[in-house]
């Protein structure tokens, strides 16, 4: 019960803390942010949609993991973990999607560029919305978990290539510069810790809706076989 | 009135967002003690 009351007041005091630090070109005081060419107010986005990619990363990979412990044990709990986990990645894709495009529209001008960054990453609401289709046209538990569990390694293993290679392979509009720049990290402290915090507080938020989603479905299952 | 919006709109943007979060934090406190209840019935 603490650690989720920690969890609130702590994403609580990111939002209040990321929307209300002010940014400047020449920042001097502890509270400063800085000033990012291009970006301005709307480099405040950082603290919010990159850990939302980051979650959606971590999602698809331990829905990977959970594929492959369920090939080698046929436990349908880990099916359980793998699924659960997966839409939980795809509910924090969508997120990260809507939050970028809102951002890009008053960027870039238009809500939908064909970036390399917006094309990795409707390939791969495609490819998770593809899984869950597959997931609802199968009958039989078993076979539903083993068919699944090999599409989510499948898939997984396509994850990094999307999010992490491809756009930096292909030059775009993205703006990677206010994260890192040359290889060295181009944020001030303030700026680094509020954006690291952020990131934690996210990685939490998801295991807890894990946690309540994987019960709920354990739950449902137990149900069922009582019932039977 | 839209002075005072035009000039605060980052503060009131972070009102919003900041209500939203509650209520989702609220929502998702209450689902985990449910949760607990339920899990405590089938162990009966």
């Amino acid at each position: 019960m603490a650690f989720k009351l920690i969890l609130g007041a702590w994403l609580s005091i990111i939002l209040i803390v990321g929307f209300s630090f002010p940014i400047t070109t020449n920042p001097t005081n502890w509270y400063d942010l800085p000033f990012v060419p291009g970006l301005e107010d709307k480099a405040r986005i950082l603290f919010f949609h990159v850990p939302m990619a980051w979650v959606t990363t971590l999602a698809f990979i331990i829905s990977l993991i959970y594929g492959i412990k369920y090939l080698t044990k046929k436990n349908l709990d880990y099916d359980i973990i793998s699924s659960s986990s997966a839409g939980l990645g795809m509910m924090f894709c969508v997120l990260a999607t809507v939050t970028g495009s809102l951002w890009a529209k008053f960027t870039w001008g238009s809500f939908w560029n064909w970036d390399p960054r917006e094309t990795s990453i409707f390939v791969l609401l495609l490819i998770y919305g593809a899984y869950f289709a597959l997931r609802s046209a199968i009958d039989g538990d078993e076979k539903k978990a083993t068919l699944s569990a090999v599409y989510a390694i499948i898939a997984g293993i396509t994850v990094p290539f999307f999010i992490f290679i491809m756009p930096r392979i292909v030059e775009g509009l993205h703006p990677n510069e206010a994260i890192v720049s040359q290889g060295k990290i181009s944020m001030n402290k303030t700026m680094l810790v509020i954006f690291l915090s952020s990131l934690a507080a996210f990685t939490g938020l998801f295991f807890w809706i894990l946690n309540l989603k994987v019960r709920a479905a354990r739950l449902e299952s137990k149900y069922y076989l009582k019932g039977e | 009135m839209f002075e005072f919006f035009s000039q605060n709109a980052l503060y009131i943007v972070m009102s919003i967002v900041l209500i939203g979060w509650v209520g989702i934090f609220w929502y998702l406190l209450r689902l985990d003690k449910k949760m607990n209840k339920i899990e405590k019935m089938f162990k009966e």
